[in-house]
């Protein structure tokens, strides 16, 4: 008797490689039982495992499906899925490498902006079900006595997360998304997005200027208002410096981006 | 016989579908119960969380995973179970169910419910690490037929027999899956009636039912259509055997606006209401606190 173990190592070589060899090996331990060939049992196992792995990618992947095209889709997820079998217990999971393979690929490595918005479309994955937590209202901050406006820090709400790349995909993925007509790639900077989940539990976005993505990487850092201002002394003059992060802020209170606000000593 | 059995008998449910989310809240529909597929739960926030916490409130709900593996020679995932039990801490659900299968070896995933070979050796490892899992969550499980489409040649047993031995040595319940029976009936050529008549009614604590796809010679378990006639046929045969059980329709693709399938639970309803007598079918005052307005508010 061949035991669990390589039954089932038997059966997944099958499913992960259905080739003539895998084939042979597994058919010794089925039964043949007439009616339906055994080529068409376990065929319904392999194809089941791809189909179910290439709507995972559809459905997580949608934009980067539909700027491929149907014949580069199945190009992509044949490929993808033979190089990088789910070792996630959750469906959730699989396509965490996914922008890894665009980038590395041969192929597909030649077209940069695809790994980009394979990265961006993980981002707003991750911004959907990330954490809920209370959001602190711009009045917490207006509460506070002056003095103590130098020391405060702002948390930021778990669902927050920069996206950076180098083409234009998050334009092109808004692009497909709306129907509209999709531009060229277009690799001519860095560009820098925010991407958070909003008070309506919708996933939002927004486009970052150089000092913006500057002020965010230091609120995550747990740089304080004092050390915002002065950062922002590399693009504004003194006396707009303090109104410009007051300004922005105010506009992050709004849009459900602060978790909380902390004094530090 | 049935008459003796002493199970909680929810009435009749649907699987809970992101898609109806919206309606539920809003409209409220008359559902005895919802089962939740576990794993997309296991999330820390967002909409899929916020909606469970509202259906919730107004809804008994069961717990139903994919994950589990309890065939695999693996070791059971410490981490999922960890991931499950907090779940549970949050659900407070009815039961917890997952299914008789294997998905994965070598820490690598099929996302499939893959068929055991029924063996004595198989059912000592599953009954064992069935134990361990109820152990861990301190309360008993439910574990589902799957369908299959082929079969080992070390099996030394029925499917039927390696379910009830199963459930038996790690005194476990079991959800009766009708559809699965009728597909594995069809494609390994047995008699549905035979797989029923052989499980014991105590054991039996839920039915599932859903719909496939008819090649002919063979059968796929697709949940993509009504369920047919043929299935409600067996479920009709089931409710004779075993009584009221908490029955829910599965449907996971091509899935139909709400009320369509609130109308074909409907049928399921009507079934068990030519079957069984009104004492048979009511259903304990337990969990229905729709409308149910708060002494505190
Ligand atoms: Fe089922």
């Amino acid at each position: 008797m061949p035991g669990l173990k390589y039954t089932q190592n038997t059966v997944m070589q099958y499913l992960l490689q259905p080739d003539a060899g895998a084939r042979e090996s597994l058919a010794e331990l089925v039964v043949d039982q007439g009616n339906v060939s055994l080529e068409t049992r376990m065929g319904i196992y392999a194809n089941a495992y791809r189909i179910r792995l290439k709507e995972v990618i559809e459905t997580d992947h949608e934009q980067l499906c539909f700027y491929l095209g149907d014949e580069l889709f199945e190009r992509m997820a044949d490929e993808f899925i033979a190089a990088s079998p789910s070792q996630n217990r959750s469906l959730r999971g699989f396509c965490e490498p996914l922008p890894e393979f665009l980038a590395e690929d041969e192929f597909f490595s030649q077209y940069p902006i695809l790994a980009d918005i394979a990265r961006f479309e993980r981002r707003l994955l991750t911004a959907f079900d990330a954490a809920d937590t209370n959001r602190e209202e711009f009045a917490a901050l207006a509460a506070l006595p002056p003095e103590q406006w130098p020391a405060v820090c702002l948390r930021f709400h778990p669902s927050v997360q920069l996206f950076r790349c180098a083409s234009n995909a998050v334009e092109t993925w808004q692009a497909l998304k709306q129907g509209l007509e999709v531009p060229g790639a277009d690799y001519s900077g860095w560009r820098y997005w925010l991407i958070w989940r909003g008070r309506s539990r919708l996933t939002e976005f927004i486009s970052l200027q150089p000092w913006q993505l500057v002020l965010v990487e230091a609120v995550i850092a747990g740089e304080n208002f004092a050390g915002l201002c002065e950062l922002m002394l590399d693009f504004f003059d003194e006396s707009q410096a303090p109104a410009q992060v007051f300004e922005s802020l105010k506009a992050w209170f709004e849009m459900g981006l602060i978790r909380s606000l902390v004094v530090s000593d | 016989m049935t008459d003796k059995i002493e199970r909680e008998f929810l009435g009749f449910g649907l699987g809970l579908r992101t898609k109806h989310f919206e309606y539920i809240l809003q409209h409220q529909p008359d559902i005895d119960w919802f089962e939740i597929l576990s794993e997309n739960y296991m999330v820390a926030g967002g909409k899929p969380r916020y909606y469970l916490q509202a259906i919730s409130e107004q809804y008994p709900l069961v717990m139903h995973g994919v994950s589990l593996s309890i065939g695999s020679a693996d070791p059971l995932d410490m981490d999922y179970l960890r991931a499950l039990k907090t779940l549970a801490n949050d659900v407070e659900p009815k039961w917890i169910s997952d299914h008789i299968c294997w998905t994965g070896i070598h820490g690598i995933n099929s996302h499939d419910l893959l068929p055991l070979p029924y063996t004595m050796e198989t059912v000592r490892h599953v009954a064992e690490r069935i134990s361990r899992v109820q152990d861990f969550l301190g309360r008993q499980i439910l574990m589902e037929n799957v369908s299959s489409y082929l079969s080992y040649q070390d099996s030394e047993m029925d499917e039927w027999t390696f379910v009830s031995e199963v459930a038996k040595a790690s005194d476990s319940l079991i959800l009766l899956d009708i559809n699965n029976v009728y597909v594995s009936a069809r494609n390994h050529g047995f008699e549905p009636m035979d797989y029923l008549n052989r499980i014991d009614p105590a054991r039996v604590q839920q039915f599932h039912l859903a719909g496939h796809s008819d090649y002919g010679d063979y059968v796929i378990d697709t949940h993509d259509h009504d369920v047919p006639d043929s299935v409600w046929d067996l479920y009709r045969q089931a409710l004779v055997r075993f009584g009221a059980v908490s029955t829910m329709i599965e449907r996971d693709a091509n899935i139909p606006e709400f009320p369509v399938l609130e109308a074909e639970l409907g049928i399921a309803r009507d079934i068990a209401t030519q079957v069984l007598s009104p004492n048979q079918l009511s259903i304990a005052d337990l969990a229905r606190n729709r409308g149910v307005k708060s002494c505190l508010a």
